[in-house]
């Protein structure tokens, strides 16, 4: 009794996504009753009370609402400069030939060096947190953009320059539209790189948010705590791309879709 | 508007000579000659486009110009399309529209209108701008003669109206005298107007 007949192909729904994630809780669970050591892998279900128990304490809201605060500075931080960065670099020549250099050794410097570069220089506080994560993402924003910038459709460009419209209103109307793409992409690729990053520099420098009592839980080999932090905010990180960014996306380009 | 234009070089390579151009509203001016021969660079040249160039250009009319596509905003629906531009207002857009017969298009997207119906779109910004001199650019070279036709006589209707100047850049002799143009033919290397 398969089901073959499906009106909207192209769309398959959640069948797919819940059995996978269902199969990895099976493999989860199997491998922890096999395991002669439960503290290195615990079962599914004792992570999912330690989550709970987390949850009702008010230790996750805390340091989970720290450390979402700083990927949400950092990540406007990152976006901001990334983009001003990007139109200037794929708009000017010279700003290319000039900036590129910097930006390929930026985009090669391991994330671990900017931040420990950051917390001696600026000192162990937020600013330098934020900084760092943010040093460690603009350059893949601005190449991103940079590569939109690029391919501007040259012939609006002639149409706002004789119609002297404003730069706001070209930047507004001409130039976000087309770049809205780039901007979603490299605004999706980057919340997943901004938080990993946010917990590293938690885990070296902060005393609070979840990178912090990852440090915590790591200097007693607490895997069971590691992996209910790690769960709860992944699950957030996947809540912000599908109810905020996704929606993002699919409004900037609306205006593709034909009436049917 | 006056154009002295002394030359004007891609790189090694002078594509136009020594040539004088005045426009000014009520007047219509063709520019005829073969392909490639310079005539979209002298109309670059005088919309502003293209400053690098030895000569000298005065005026300060307001310009419109109508491209070899429409060049519209794909993200903006028929009434902003107008709007944004040229900076007038929704009730004078809709005027224009259903000048140019698009009156019940208002707020459909460039997308969802044919190539005819883009290019009147076009034609319906370049006048919303309110020009003293209308720049077109071989605005009839991609359509089929009958869409051709209707919008030539309707430009032609349309610059009577407004009074506005005109420059056309076209190959063909019969859309000059179809708008009534004084014709101008570039010829040579680099080219000039020719006597005919």
């Amino acid at each position: 009794m398969t089901q073959t007949q499906n009106s909207r192909p192209s769309r398959p729904g959640l069948v797919p996504g819940v059995l996978s994630v269902l199969a990895m809780l099976v493999l989860w669970t199997l491998a922890s009753q096999l395991t002669d050591r439960p503290q290195t892998l615990p079962a599914p279900w004792e992570v999912a009370a330690r989550i709970l128990r987390l949850a009702s304490g008010g230790e996750l809201w805390l340091n989970g609402g720290m450390t979402l605060f700083r990927v949400a500075a950092s990540f406007a931080l990152a976006m901001a400069a990334g983009m001003a960065l990007g139109l200037w670099m794929g708009r000017s020549r010279a700003a290319d030939h000039w900036l590129n250099p910097g930006l390929i050794i930026l985009l090669n410097v391991p994330a671990l060096v900017v931040i420990v570069l950051c917390y001696i220089w600026i000192g162990l506080n937020e600013t330098a947190a934020i900084l760092a994560v943010a040093l460690n993402k603009i350059p893949v924003v601005t190449v991103m953009i940079r590569e939109g910038t690029r391919a501007l459709r040259p012939d609006l460009d002639d149409m706002a320059r004789v119609f002297r419209m404003s730069p706001l209103t070209r930047l507004r109307h001409i130039v976000l539209p087309q770049l809205a793409p780039h901007i979603a992409g490299a605004a999706r690729a980057g919340i997943s790189l901004i938080w990993k990053i946010v917990l590293v520099v938690e885990f070296l420098g902060r005393s609070n948010g979840v990178g912090f009592k990852i440090h915590l839980l790591f200097s007693s080999f607490d895997v069971e705590g590691v992996l209910a932090w790690a769960l709860a905010f992944v699950a957030v990180m996947l809540a912000i791309d599908l109810f905020l960014l996704r929606p993002a996306e699919r409004r900037a380009n609306r205006w593709r879709q034909d009436a049917a | 508007m006056r154009l002295d234009l002394e030359a004007k070089s891609f790189g090694p390579r002078q594509v136009l000579g020594t040539l004088t151009l005045s426009v000014t509203r009520g007047e219509r001016l063709a520019i005829l000659g073969p392909s490639g021969i310079g005539k979209s660079t002298l109309l670059r040249i005088l919309a502003g486009l293209d400053r690098q160039y030895q000569g000298q250009l005065q005026g300060a009319e307001r310009l419109a110009m109508v491209f070899q596509e429409a060049v519209l905003l794909p993200w903006r629906d028929a009434v902003a399309n107008i709007t944004l531009p040229t900076g007038c207002d929704a009730t004078t857009a809709r005027d224009w529209l259903s000048e140019v017969g698009l009156e019940g298009h208002e707020t459909k997207f460039p997308r969802q209108l044919s190539v005819g119906q883009q290019r009147r779109l076009a034609l319906a910004r370049a006048f919303a701008a309110g020009p003293d001199i209308l720049l077109m650019d071989e605005p009839f070279a991609s359509l089929d003669a009958a869409t051709a036709a209707r919008m030539l006589a309707l430009t032609d209707a349309l610059l009577n109206r407004t009074g506005a100047g005109a420059v056309l850049v076209t190959h063909d002799p019969a859309e000059a005298r179809t708008l009534g143009a004084l014709a101008l033919h570039l010829g040579g290397c680099p080219a000039r107007f020719q006597k005919d």
